[in-house]
């Protein structure tokens, strides 16, 4: 289509000037903080060029935190999906409309909890002596039973809590989309005998893969922005359990010791990262899709 | 008789606020409202009821936002490197190096009215608050270490306090009986230069540890190799909960009932005979930490804050709220809302009406206690840095993620000459 008027750019413009302000100016900060020696407690500072880089490959609290970060992101993510896709299917097929739209709005209310919040009431939850959640665990062993504190458990556990907050949410926007599909494939599929897995397995599902793949990118980007809720529940802990990256670089810069140029280049890292990961899977959802 | 000398109280009370309300009109000291950034206190919620009694004495008010304490030191620590909006910060003893050798806090007492009585604070929480020979804050809370124990357990078992760190493992083990709920001690797990490293030097300290010689590190030693186990083999009498918890967790077990003894900071014991939080009230006996155990000597107050503060007459405005947020007559507002934690004054915790209130017993164990009372951790500026790091290595050892006590605290060492090293170019 031609653009027969340059008045289209002229309303946008501002926006666009405004938005690339705001994107750039703390990312281009960023990257020049990374650059240089700053610590909070000084006020001066050198470029020390890629050193910061450098140190991070040789720390091990920092691999341990990319590591910790993509297990993170890979439970939740697949946890979330896994729970909202059969969870919206049982609702659209075992319950009358009136009260599958009230279990839609129970089912939304998790998600509405800021997520503060929902951390310290799960964090109680879960407490060994009083936590309602571990209560049949302890009446089943005799024993309490501390899921936080375990370094096998502990990243479970916060990730029950995330999935109780977005799974939910998911199933009921899953639903919905359930009930926009066109009716004549599905009673095809039950004239040729077809059985109720084979249905949603063949049919419905490939008929939602855009939305679906559209899910898993929000939970995506989502995941990386765990912060509040891991931070409450555990700190990372037990030791450096479930510290993800982001974590990682809050206490080196603000917490332990103020050295903010080696946060800055974690944070740099970590930005430079997800874009290429998320430039990598966006590609190669979109050809998956086009076979 | 005692009508009359209420009376004349009274009315000395009465001159005595006049005049200060009088040169507040005559000279109104600050020009705005202060902010002010500190951690929960009951001292302080009770202190905001008076807002407008300091709006008398000074021509303005305050508002303090809160955080808990791992935020507190955050925010404070990025607030004051960077924008520095807040006037009055609340600092304590792991991070006024810190903020005094960066000139984030300006002196206190330049700025600290002489009729307040500065000298009147406990003197250990003065020692605290001195950085380089500079006093920097004015002392909201503050203490040592008590060994607070079950009377009624210890009674039922035929026992006596215990009196040296033997006698305390062996009562624990004895005391510890998780199938009734009780469990032997509480300690604290969780990460933290004022969290499990808190109560881990007592223990380090007592065997004889330093933390540098000079400018060495000194703490890769026998002593903190049987400090870290010594703590370590203590947990497995500490109830679930506390691995990852800290001060609220271990006391929290406490105050319900579930824990025979612990060795944990003073303001405890004001919270065991508080009915409000506490289901032992009565049951409760103190006793200064066993030997050779050293109390973990704090302090925790407010600073004028430098950047907020760019001229004289704010700092003197800051350093009038201060004076007055510690003054005595709100301290004796504390004392009478059995803010027991929140007593810092000489003169108060040395009154009858305190006697009277907490009892003898508590005013004994607080003077012994006094004398094992120590500066345990490293008073410098990076000792945050190197707390912290030591913290999740101790939290990683409790967990059992870590299992090699000497090479961790070797890790620790190299850790710190990095620390040092770093200071020096």
């Amino acid at each position: 289509m031609k653009i027969r008027t340059k008045l289209p750019i002229v309303f946008t413009a501002p926006t666009m000037a405004a938005l690339a302000v705001l994107a750039f100016v703390p990312t281009i900060d960023a990257i020049n903080i990374a650059l240089q020696n700053r610590d909070l407690s000084n006020p001066d500072s050198l470029y020390v060029g890629f050193a910061n880089f450098r140190a991070l490959i040789d720390d091990p609290r920092f691999l341990n935190s990319v590591s910790v970060s993509v297990a993170w992101e890979i439970l939740t993510v697949a946890a979330t999906m896994l729970v909202a896709v059969p969870l919206a299917i049982l609702l659209f097929e075992t319950t009358p409309p009136a009260v599958r739209n009230g279990l839609c709005v129970l089912f939304i209310v998790p998600a509405l909890l800021p997520r503060v919040s929902a951390a310290f009431v799960w964090r109680f939850a879960f407490h060994p002596l009083f936590g309602l959640a571990v209560y049949p665990l302890r009446l089943i062993t005799g024993q309490p039973i501390d899921l936080l504190a375990n370094p096998h458990t502990a990243m479970f556990t916060v990730a029950i809590v995330d999935v109780w907050q977005w799974g939910l949410l998911f199933a009921v926007i899953v639903v919905k989309l359930l009930e926009t599909l066109p009716r004549q494939p599905f009673e095809a599929a039950k004239l040729d005998h077809a059985r109720t897995w084979e249905i949603y397995a063949y049919i419905a599902i490939p008929m939602l893969q855009a939305p679906l793949i559209s899910l898993v990118f929000v939970k995506m980007v989502e995941s990386l922005r765990a912060f509040d809720l891991i931070y409450v529940m555990t700190r990372g802990g037990p030791g450096i359990a479930t510290e993800t990256l982001d974590m990682y670089a809050f206490s080196q810069g603000f917490i332990e010791s103020g050295r903010i140029s080696y946060a800055s280049s974690m944070a740099v890292l970590m930005m430079a990262a997800t874009t290429i990961a998320f430039t990598v899977l966006w590609r190669w959802a979109r050809r998956w899709r086009e076979t | 008789m005692r009508l009359a000398t209420s009376l004349a109280a009274l009315s000395g009370a009465l001159i005595l606020s006049a005049g200060l309300a009088g040169s507040a009109r005559a000279e109104a000291v600050c020009s705005h409202d202060l902010r002010v950034l500190a951690q929960p206190r009951d001292g302080l919620t009770l202190l905001e009821k008076y807002k407008d009694e300091f709006k008398k004495l000074a021509g303005a008010s305050f508002d303090i936002d809160y955080l808990n304490e791992n935020d507190r030191r955050a925010k404070s620590r990025a607030d004051a490197s960077t924008v520095g909006k807040y006037n009055v910060y609340y600092i304590d003893e792991a991070n006024v190096a810190l903020f005094a050798s960066s000139k984030w806090v300006a002196p206190l007492l330049d700025y600290y009215p002489k009729e307040y009585d500065y000298a009147d604070f406990d003197p250990g929480r003065q020692k605290v608050a001195t950085y380089e020979g500079k006093v920097y804050f004015a002392p909201l809370t503050g203490g040592g270490d008590l060994l607070v124990y079950r009377k009624d357990l210890l009674d039922k078992a035929g026992m006596k306090p215990p009196t040296t760190l033997d006698e305390f493992i062996a009562d624990v083990k004895k005391l510890h009986d998780p199938d009734h709920g009780v469990y032997g001690i509480a300690l604290r797990g969780q990460r933290g230069s004022g969290a499990n490293v808190w109560r881990w030097m007592p223990y380090f300290r007592g065997f004889g540890g330093q933390w540098f010689d000079g400018n060495t590190p000194a703490f890769d030693s026998d002593a903190a190799v049987k400090a870290t186990q010594v703590y370590l083999d203590l947990f497995k009498y500490s109830p679930p909960g506390t691995k990852t918890g800290s001060w609220d967790e271990s006391t929290g077990a406490f105050l319900s009932g579930e824990v025979a003894m612990l060795i944990e900071s003073t303001p405890l014991a004001g919270e065991a005979i508080d009915p409000k939080v506490s289901k032992v009230v009565g049951k409760v006996g103190y006793a200064p930490p066993p030997s050779p155990l050293t109390g973990g000597g704090y302090a925790h107050g407010l600073a004028i804050g430098a950047k907020a503060n760019k001229d004289e007459a704010s700092k003197k405005c800051a350093g009038l709220f201060i004076a007055w947020a510690t003054s005595k007559e709100n301290e004796k507002r504390r004392l009478d809302a059995d803010q027991f934690g929140e007593l810092n004054r000489s003169s108060v915790m040395t009154s009858d009406e305190f006697n009277q209130k907490f009892g003898a017993d508590l005013g004994k164990a607080l003077a012994e206690t006094a004398k094992v009372t120590a500066v345990n951790f490293w008073q410098d500026p990076e000792w945050p840095n190197l707390g912290d790091h030591w913290g999740i290595e101790l939290e990683e050892l409790i967990a059992g993620t870590r299992t090699d006590i000497k090479g961790s605290l070797d890790e620790l060492r190299d850790y710190a000459k990095q620390l040092v090293a770093n200071r020096k170019s």
